[in-house]
Formats: C-alpha cells, sequence, structure tokens
C-alpha cells in the first residue's frame, strides 16, 4: 500500500492499461482531519468545524468538506502517477459524509488510456466503513509519453 | 382433480392507473383510483362491488378501499400469499368467491408506491419484521439480501445445467422493451436499447444485469371479476377464467428453495400449470398469446418450460427463434411487462392478458386470441390462469 | 402549494439562469508556499512538484506549482461565512428556495477541469455564475431542484487557468430518524444477524461454538436443513445432529454486487453448497475471485469471526 509518493518516479503512457487497479489507501477521518482539511481550504462554514452546528443539521459531528474530499481524490491519483503527471480534470459525486471516527478505503481503477495524447482516466472511489459510499468519480492525467 | 371452475368467472373490466416513479399520492388513492377505472371500463358502480381481492402484502384494507369507493355491502375478501405468487393468486380468490356463490362481483386489485415507497431492490437487507424472519436468517447473515440475489442463484446454476446464454435473456429483455416503446404508460415508452447498451448496464448480481431486472414502480392494477350471467350485460365484452390455479410443491421456500435434488428447477409452476390445462381442457398448443411474470429476465424462460411451450432447457432456442416478437408462435408480454412497462406486481399482467383476449392490447397480434396464459411470480408458492373469450 | 403558485415559484427560480454570482474577481492572496504548504500537510499530499522547489528545479516545469485542486481556495470568502455568506445571485437564489420550503442543502457534485498549471506569484482571478437548474426532483433527501454554479478561473495575465462546475441540491428535508444525529449512527456496522428462534437457535449456537451442525431424525437417520421440529419423512419429532466435515462443492453462486448493504464486505460471493453429509447449505465462498468460482468447484469450510458481532460458514477454494 503506497500512503505517501515514496520515489519521484512518474508512470509513463506506456506502462499503464485500462483494468490496472490502483493500490487502496485507507484514510483515518478524524476531527483533526476534518477541520484543518477545512480550514486548510479556506471553508469556514461552522458544520466542518462546530458540532453543534453540524448537529442541528441532523448528522452526530463535524463532516468532511467537498474541497478536502475533492484534494485528497486527486492525491490519490498522483500518489499512484507520480509528480510530472499534470492533473487535467477531477469530477466527483459526493454520497455519504464522512464523519470522525470513519475510515475511508480508497480504490481506483484505470478506465481509459489515450496512447497518443497521454490522457489517462483513473475512476476512484472512497467507501467509508460505517456509510459506505462517501464519493465517487474520476481524475483525468496527462502522463509523460516516454521516460 | 381440482374443483372445476372453468367458465364460471368472466373478467369485465380492466383498469391501471398511472405508473410512474413518484405517485405523489397514497397507496389508497392508486388502489381507488385503478378499482374506479376497472368500473368504469366495465359500465359498474361502486355499488355493484360486493368482495375485493388483493395481496397480503397490500397496504390498503379492503373496508378503505369500499369506504374511499362509496361501496355498499362486503361479502367477500379474500387475500393470497407470498409477494408476486400472489399475482393470479388474487384473482383465484376472486374467482372462487363468485363460482361458489360468496359473492358477484369481485375487484382483483394491487396498489404500491414500489419506488417512492418501501424498495423491492432493498429486499430484506432493512431487516425483516415479519414471522417468516427465521427463514430470511439463512440468508441474510451472508449478503443474499435481496430479490435479484435469490433469482441471481437459480439462474447461474440453470444456465449452467442447460447451456442457455445470456443471447436468450437479451431476447427477452430486448422484445419485451419493444412492446413498450409503443405503450405509453410504459416507463420504457419510446425508449428502445440495444445489445451494447444491455451489455454495458451494470452488474447487479451475476449473471443478472441491470436490464434483467424489472422496475420499482408507483402504480395500481384492477380487474372486475363477476358471474357470467352478469357479465352478459356489460360495456365489455366478458373475458372468460377457463382456469386457474395455485400450488406449492414439496420443499417450498420463499425464493430460496435451494434444498431440493434438483434446485434450478420451478416444480410449483409445473403444477399450476397441470392444473389449469386440466381445469380448462386446453393444452400449450390453445395458448395464443401469453403474459408471463418477469421479475427478471431468465424467469420467463423457466415458465415457457413448465407451461409445456418447450422442454428443460429448450427455452432459449425458443425465444430466440422469435417466439415471443408479435409474429411469434406466442406472443408474450405484449405490455412491455414488468421488465419494461411497470412493476405491479404481476396485476398489470392480468390486465394486459384481458385485453389481449378482447383484442384490444397496444401490441395486438395479428392472429385471433381465444385463449390468453397469465402468471404469477416465480421462486415462491405461485400459480397462473387462462383467460379466453367468454361464449 | 397550487399548480399556479408552482409555476409562478418556478418562473422566479429559473430567472436566475445565467445570472452572475460574482464578477471577475482576483484573490486577496496570490498562489503562495505558505497555503500550499498548510493544504499538503493536511492532505497528506508529498507530491513534490507541490513543495520541492529542489525536485522542482529539475522537472519538467522547472518550477513549483499549486496543487491543482486548490483552485477554488484562492477566491474562497473566509472567516466571515461563520456569520453569514455576503448577498449576492447565489443567496437570493437559495433565499428564495428556503422561503419555498426547500431549506435542505447538499453538495452532490463537483467537476474541475484544469488548463493550465499556476505557481507561487500567479494570481487566481474567479468569475462565477449560475449556470442551470433542474426541474423538480424526487430524490432520497425529498423533493427538490438542482443548480449548478459555474466557476471560471483566470491567471492574472487572463489566461484560462481552469472551470468549476458545481451541482447543488436544494430540498424540502423530510424527517429525520432521531438516530441519525446520535452517536449509534457512528458505531461500526456488522451484519444483520439472524434471529434465533426455538426451532434454529440451537444451529447459531452451535455456529458461534465453531461447528455446523446438521439435524438428524433420531428414528429414521434422515438429516435435514435448515432445521425444523419434525422429520418430513417420518413425522418423528425426536431429533439429534452430527457435525459436518464442512467438505462441500459449489452448486451454486452469485456475487452480489448492488446494492451495496453496509457492513458486509464489497460484492460478496454467496454459494449453494452441496456438503459431503449430503445436505444444502448457504454460505460466502471467500478466498479467491469471483472469476475463480464454477459449479462443481471443491471447497472446505471454516467457522469464522467475519465481525465484531458475527461468526459464520466460510467456504475456500481447495
Amino acid at each position: 500500500m503506497s500512503e505517501t509518493m515514496s520515489d519521484y518516479k512518474t508512470l509513463t503512457c506506456a506502462d499503464v492499461a485500462v483494468g490496472d487497479k490502483l493500490p487502496p489507501l485507507a484514510i483515518d477521518i478524524t476531527t483533526s482531519l476534518v477541520v484543518c482539511g477545512a480550514l486548510a481550504t479556506r471553508d469556514f462554514e461552522p458544520v466542518h468545524h462546530n458540532k453543534a452546528a453540524a448537529v442541528a443539521t441532523g448528522l452526530p459531528d463535524v463532516f468532511m468538506n467537498i474541497l478536502t474530499s475533492q484534494g485528497l481524490m486527486a492525491r490519490y491519483a498522483t500518489d499512484w502517477s507520480g509528480p510530472e503527471a499534470v492533473v487535467k480534470s477531477v469530477d466527483l459525486r459526493l454520497g455519504a459524509p464522512n464523519v470522525p471516527g470513519m475510515v475511508m478505503t480508497m480504490t481506483g481503477a484505470v478506465t481509459a488510456v489515450d496512447k497518443t495524447s497521454g490522457l489517462v482516466d483513473v475512476a476512484v472511489v472512497g467507501e467509508n466503513n460505517i456509510w459506505g459510499m462517501h464519493m465517487q468519480g474520476s481524475v483525468q492525467l496527462a502522463l509523460p509519453q516516454e521516460a | 382433480m381440482v374443483a372445476n371452475v372453468k367458465d364460471k368467472a368472466v373478467i369485465v373490466g380492466v383498469g391501471n392507473t398511472k405508473f410512474s416513479k413518484d405517485s405523489g399520492v397514497s397507496e389508497l388513492s392508486l388502489a381507488a383510483q385503478a378499482v374506479k377505472a376497472a368500473l368504469d371500463d366495465a359500465g359498474l358502480k361502486p355499488t355493484d362491488l360486493d368482495g375485493f381481492a388483493t395481496f397480503t402484502m397490500d397496504a390498503n384494507d379492503e373496508i378503505e378501499v369500499a369506504r374511499t369507493l362509496g361501496c355498499g355491502d362486503l361479502t367477500f375478501w379474500g387475500r393470497s400469499h407470498y409477494g408476486g405468487g400472489a399475482a393470479t393468486g388474487s384473482l383465484h380468490q376472486a374467482v372462487m368467491a363468485v363460482s361458489t356463490g360468496m359473492a358477484e362481483c369481485v375487484a382483483v386489485f394491487r396498489a404500491l408506491n414500489g419506488r417512492s415507497g418501501h424498495r423491492f431492490s432493498a429486499g430484506v437487507s432493512e431487516g425483516v419484521m415479519t414471522a417468516d424472519i427465521i427463514h430470511w436468517g439463512w440468508y441474510m447473515p451472508y449478503g443474499l439480501l435481496t430479490p435479484a440475489s435469490w433469482v441471481a442463484m437459480f439462474t447461474q446454476r440453470w444456465m449452467h445445467l442447460t447451456g442457455v446464454t445470456k443471447d436468450a435473456l437479451f431476447e427477452v429483455a430486448h422484445t419485451t422493451r419493444n412492446y413498450a416503446v409503443n405503450n405509453p404508460n410504459a416507463f420504457f415508452y419510446q425508449r428502445p436499447f440495444d445489445r451494447a447498451e444491455y451489455d454495458a448496464a451494470r452488474m447487479i448480481c451475476d449473471p443478472l444485469q441491470l436490464f434483467d431486472c424489472c422496475q420499482e414502480s408507483d402504480g395500481a392494477s384492477c380487474v372486475i371479476v363477476t358471474t357470467p350471467e352478469r357479465a352478459r350485460d356489460l360495456r365489455q365484452p366478458g373475458v372468460s377464467v377457463r382456469g386457474v390455479a395455485q400450488a406449492a410443491a414439496p420443499d417450498q421456500e420463499q425464493m430460496t428453495s435451494f434444498y431440493r435434488k434438483e434446485f434450478a428447477a420451478i416444480p410449483e409452476m409445473e403444477i399450476a400449470a397441470k392444473n389449469c390445462y386440466a381445469m380448462s381442457g386446453l393444452k400449450a398448443d390453445d395458448i395464443d398469446a401469453a403474459v408471463i411474470y418477469d421479475a427478471f429476465s431468465p424467469i420467463v424462460l423457466w415458465q415457457m418450460e413448465a407451461w409445456g411451450f418447450c422442454g428443460f432447457g429448450e427455452s432459449g432456442d425458443f425465444v430466440l427463434d422469435g417466439a415471443m416478437r408479435p409474429d411469434g408462435r406466442l406472443p408474450t408480454n405484449t405490455h412491455g411487462g414488468q421488465l419494461s412497462e411497470a412493476y405491479i406486481h404481476g396485476v398489470n399482467g392480468i390486465v394486459e392478458a384481458t385485453k389481449l383476449v378482447r383484442g384490444t392490447s397496444l401490441n395486438q397480434p395479428n392472429k385471433t386470441v381465444n385463449n390468453a396464459l397469465v402468471t404469477s411470480g416465480v421462486g415462491i408458492p405461485t400459480g397462473g390462469a387462462i383467460l379466453g373469450k367468454m361464449h | 402549494m397550487t399548480a399556479e403558485d408552482q409555476k409562478a415559484f418556478e418562473d422566479e427560480i429559473y430567472a436566475f439562469v445565467g445570472r452572475e454570482v460574482c464578477p471577475p474577481t482576483p484573490a486577496r492572496d496570490d498562489v503562495n508556499n505558505a497555503m500550499i504548504r498548510q493544504w499538503t500537510e493536511i492532505i497528506g499530499d508529498t507530491n513534490p512538484a507541490y513543495t520541492d522547489a529542489a525536485w522542482a528545479a529539475g522537472s519538467a516545469r522547472g518550477k513549483t506549482i499549486a496543487p491543482p485542486a486548490m483552485m477554488y481556495v484562492w477566491g474562497q470568502e473566509g472567516f466571515k461565512v461563520t456569520t453569514g455568506r455576503p448577498a449576492d445571485a447565489q443567496a437570493d437564489l437559495v433565499n428564495l428556495f428556503n422561503k419555498h420550503g426547500y431549506t435542505g442543502v447538499l453538495g452532490t457534485n463537483v467537476r474541475q477541469e484544469y488548463f493550465r498549471e499556476v505557481s507561487p506569484g500567479d494570481n487566481v482571478v474567479m468569475t462565477m455564475t449560475i449556470d442551470n437548474i433542474s426541474e423538480r426532483k424526487t430524490t432520497g433527501r425529498g423533493p427538490g431542484y438542482f443548480f449548478e454554479t459555474l466557476a471560471t478561473f483566470t491567471n492574472q495575465h487572463g489566461e484560462k487557468i481552469g472551470t468549476q462546475r458545481f451541482k447543488v441540491l436544494k430540498f424540502i428535508p423530510q424527517e429525520q430518524p432521531a438516530t441519525a444525529a446520535s452517536e449509534q449512527a457512528l458505531k461500526v456496522p456488522t451484519r444483520i444477524a439472524s434471529v434465533r428462534g426455538h426451532d434454529n437457535g440451537w444451529w447459531w449456537n452451535a455456529v458461534d461454538d465453531g461447528k455446523v451442525l446438521i439435524q438428524r431424525c433420531k428414528d429414521c437417520q434422515t438429516l435435514r436443513h435448515p432445521p425444523r421440529p419434525m422429520c418430513g419423512h417420518c413425522q418423528s419429532m425426536e431429533w439429534d445432529s452430527i457435525e459436518s466435515t464442512l467438505d462441500g462443492e459449489v452448486l451454486s453462486y452469485t456475487c452480489v454486487r448492488y446494492p451495496a448493504v453496509p457492513g458486509y464486505p464489497k460484492d460478496p460471493i454467496c454459494a449453494v453448497i452441496g456438503l459431503g453429509e449430503g445436505t444444502n447449505l448457504v454460505a460466502n465462498v471467500v478466498g479467491c475471485e469471483y472469476s475463480d468460482v464454477f459449479i462443481g468447484m471443491k471447497v472446505k469450510g471454516k467457522v469464522e469471526r467475519v465481525d465484531e458481532k458475527t461468526i459464520l460458514p466460510q467456504f475456500y477454494p481447495l
């Protein structure tokens, strides 16, 4: 399981094929991650840092903001691809909230490879262990043609 | 031989509500609308009704439906159990009441908000609150929670034994869809599909993909059953119940009869067929068109075998020869079926079978339909009925 | 709401389509290393393209870039939203929805496209409009409308950096079960347990002790499963049981892919297992891929704990 970008190698178009699976990545959803993720994305909506505000909306605790989820999805794709990959798009649909105490596991698979343009589509799903699908969508990367 | 009630009860009116994914009204409202539509079709008033027949699963009390409609005295109410197995089961109740004189005019109805309310695809995943909870306990812990999962288990083994492939499942789904394309009340009205779209659809429970599964719908359907004497004076040509039967077979479970010597089989439907044919004096060759319960595409195939249209394992070739199509041997599910019209628990099928005999289906085959078959769900205690022109 | 009221309301909301939420607005802070560092630390992103200047100097780009997913961050309003959103077309639209009972709010989709990377020192300029509003839909949360904002981003030279489409559902909230907001809702779900009654409880109790038993008629010795109080062959009510060796064969199987149910593994394989003793048992096949399973496959069962509360027979390929 690659928890971080451990080396600075970048995949090339020739290295990937449709159906390739990304190594799963488990993220502990902590209060710190939820609150600090909201602040790092300058999202000061109270529901992401104030438990009382979150409970008033019917949830048990503060919950992850969308920009943090989106950041995690992009990171998951580039952890796999390496640093020279250029992120072209992040497209995500949101499901159940991520709330502290949960563990979200991200999985992904290559769904398209265009050898001419170097564009690679990666489908990503983030599921938490309590409420199920938190986010699913796709990240498009432009990979170098050759090393 | 079971009691013979051949031609002793007649369907004189049919009604459907609008079918949708969100009716926006109560199930009681749907029931009342469908019964009223069927009464109007027959030229009858609510006070002409003296009985009701429906499913144990239906949420509407007969007396509530009666009060809503403004009915008078009731002398009969009967319900049939086991989900979609009750489709012709509720007709069976009505026929028994009318043929024995316990009632003169019975409304057979089913009303459900099957999409906006409780969804069948949830199966028992939200828990079971009924007496059969011990039964489901043998399956729930493993994740076998939904109708699709139970039917998939039979399908996989049946395909293995017979060599029937998804070509035949596609033919069922595709022919049915083509009928729905012409039916304005069908969810898939004017929305045909092709093999690529079918193959690309989401896998639900292997080998069943999305378009092998029926819809979840809001709506209600009703047929009015009365005596032949009464039927003669009414607005529509009577459609006689030639034969009707309910059956359960040894070692029957509800959707999970996995403990029989060979479980890729539906012996209960074979019994229903045998008894229906015996009662009516008809045989498979006499059936001109059919509405075969289609909660899932493969179950249509098994029923064709059970009703003797072809032998065990031959239904794949039977449908691939075009049997279900408008000019085929057995035009089937001409309303679009539950796969493509709506899932009204098979009672919309009784409506369609009645229309086929009347000659008024939107996809009426280009031949005389003297006798039409209509069946109930599979994998449960089930049944069927043969409808024919009233003499 | 009458049909006319509904029509008037919809006319009013659809008039918002195309309206500008914010004119081209430069971010108050240029793209900068401090905010990038904070974001990458918290997101756990160790990509050297964002924070390792030495590596970046030797890379194809020649310099560090901001994480593309930060595109919208640069122009965010900031702390003042804790006391309310600024008045703009989006706020007006939201207020209009609220006034008509559509008080629920849920971000459902966000799609960002990136055309050009930005680096520290660049400035991100955002423009936003209300792009579209759906017809009234029935959703799991309640009836509502989806509206989508379209933000476009340029740099200080007017070059297009990217776009963001953000879809929000405004809905009439349905009554929530009281448990939803409780700590109870955060318990890790387990599989749905079988209820234990008089006729089956002993079987499940044996599973808890690591054994799969098969009920046997004491008079005619016929085995039966699932357990029942009377022998179907000789009608005897006397029974005992034997322990299965859990040697079996797959008679049929499926993979339950949809819907996913909390508490269960993803895509569980379920099978009817013909046990060597002669009775059938439904259980999971584990330790292999779905594509490895076939009818006739020999399997061996083990009684295992599958979650905090559940012990079940699980079958492995031989």
